[in-house]
């Protein structure tokens, strides 16, 4: 019961923080409002949760922990969500569990290092290919958009922005919700389905409540963009994420969007980045698994395991 | 109601359709403008100033649909500039048409330039609509509003060469000589104000790419 309770908080933390990931730039530039983002990330969250369950399996396995530390692990990952949503930064929710989740297992000697380090190749490969994919997608929607009447390109970019959007929210509730649902699912306490449910309201209200401080950082905060740019990193970040989940490793989609947009402010030239921000995201990357492993490691052999 | 409005773009298509309204109502208080101007008939100056009041709602109405959520808000501020210039088209046309109906006299070679300049000015504002109109179609709008860049150079040759006959031309008082200085300079200033739209039709352009 706690472990769920656990996972709740969490999926309540995700919405808290990724509402920003899905429609910070739909906000930003004023497509959507925010009461309508938060609908429609809503209902891709529990549509992507409903369908998607290789993450929830992956992550699942990635301990064998009883229901104390299970409980413990995800306890802690919410802490640090929630603290860094607080703090207004974009913090993966992944590293938080994955870094408590593994803490504990090897703690305990149950820890898979092998998934350990497929998921910690997929951290680094994901940003750096939404980057590229970024690039890719902003330099031939440049081409085909110069080719289209002004008012025919407005409605685009508005619908693609919006599309964009939508696949972000989807993975949201794929890969981000299902990370914070696996070890519950995988343990029994769960069914898959009504975890689905449950955790997609939970993040629902989340986003509702205490999401708007870091829609401000993402959409506005990293590099200013207009609509075309933010469609082009926010696609590229929900394409990488898509393929990633359909792999089953839970990638961040906070790292993907923010390596999506460093790449498109790299091809209009690096000054629009702010790469003092970049930094201190990085810095909280680091930070976040590291901090959830200490915690969970060392509780985990306090408990005598 | 929202997705109808991001789909199918209908507040998008009430501010194009008022963008289109209002530079019409340019190009017929230009043309009504130089027919009178060309028969001396100072009575179809009202229609310049009927034009320049469906202007002003046109204008607002044009603001309120842009504040209500039309268009990207990156091209809001210049739509709105936009609106805005055409106004102040409409309103200096309206300056030139008082001033006519004040002037004391025209001689008959200044009177022949002035008319250029009001047919010139006919000229700019079609080409201002066909640069607007490029914004919704596949012809590019830098063919029309560079048209309107060498025609407001042709007015500018035209008002110095009206200038050099009007230092030479005796007034009666000061208010006759400043009644006719402010007709001349109003009336050279509505192709100088065109262009500037004309500025914007083409930065509204390339606002997206």
């Amino acid at each position: 019961m706690l472990a769920a309770i656990a996972a709740m908080l969490i999926a309540f933390s995700i919405g808290s923080n990724d509402t920003s990931n899905a429609f910070g730039v739909s906000i930003g530039s004023g497509v959507l409002t925010f009461r309508r983002a938060i609908l429609l990330l809503g209902i891709f969250v529990t549509f992507g949760a409903l369908t998607q369950r290789k993450v929830m399996h992956t992550v699942g396995s990635l301990a064998s922990l009883n229901t104390a530390l299970i409980a413990i692990a995800l306890f802690t990952s919410a802490f640090v969500i929630v603290f860094s949503n607080w703090r207004g930064f974009p913090v993966s929710s992944h590293q938080a569990i994955v870094g408590s989740l593994v803490g504990a297992g090897v703690a305990v000697g149950s820890a898979k290092l092998d998934l350990l380090s497929s998921i910690v190749i997929s951290w680094i490969a994901s940003p750096i290919t939404a980057l590229f994919i970024a690039i890719l997608i902003y330099s031939a929607l440049e081409r085909i958009l110069s080719k289209v009447p002004l008012f025919l390109a407005e409605r685009v970019i508005s619908m693609m922005l919006l599309f964009s959007g939508a696949v972000i929210a989807y993975n949201t509730g794929a890969n981000e919700l299902a990370t914070a649902l696996g070890p519950v699912v995988s343990s029994g306490h769960l069914n898959a389905t009504i975890a689905a449910l449950l955790g997609s309201a939970s993040l629902f209200a989340g986003a509702v409540l205490l999401s708007g401080r870091v829609v401000e950082t993402v959409g506005k905060g990293i590099t200013p963009l207009d609509a075309f740019s933010g469609f082009s990193a926010q696609m590229a970040a929900g394409l990488t994420v898509f393929a990633f989940t359909l792999l089953g490793m839970p990638v961040s989609t906070t790292y993907c969007i923010i390596g999506s947009v460093a790449g498109v402010g790299m091809l209009k030239g690096l000054t629009s980045v702010r790469l003092h921000l970049i930094k201190k995201i990085m810095a909280s990357w680091v930070i976040t698994p590291a901090f959830s492993f200490t915690v969970c490691f060392l509780i985990g052999l306090l408990m005598g395991y | 109601m929202w997705l109808k409005r991001l789909f199918a773009g209908s507040r998008e298509r009430e501010v194009i359709k008022l963008f289109k309204e209002h530079l019409n109502s340019v190009k017929l208080s230009c043309e009504a403008f130089a027919k009178a101007i060309e028969t001396d008939d100072k009575t179809l100056l009202n229609e310049v100033c009927e034009l320049e009041k469906a202007g002003d709602a046109i204008r607002r109405e044009i603001a309120l649909k842009l504040y209500e959520g039309a268009f990207l808000p990156v091209m809001r501020g210049t739509l709105y500039k936009l609106a805005e210039t055409v106004d102040e088209i409409l309103d200096t046309l309206e300056d030139v048409a008082i001033d006519y109906v004040r002037l004391v006299s025209l001689d008959s070679d200044v009177r022949e330039l002035c008319v250029k300049v009001a047919n010139l000015n006919i000229k700019m504002s079609v080409n201002l609509m066909e640069a607007f109109e490029a914004l919704g179609g596949k012809a590019d709008p830098s063919d029309k509003t560079i048209k309107i860049r060498v025609r407001e150079r042709e007015v500018d040759a035209i008002k110095h060469e009206i200038y050099r006959k009007l230092i030479k031309k005796e007034v009666s008082n000061f208010w006759e000589g400043k009644i006719l200085s402010d007709f001349i300079d109003n009336l050279v200033k509505v192709s100088d104000i065109i262009e500037d739209a004309a500025d914007l039709i083409q930065i509204l352009n390339v606002s997206l790419r």
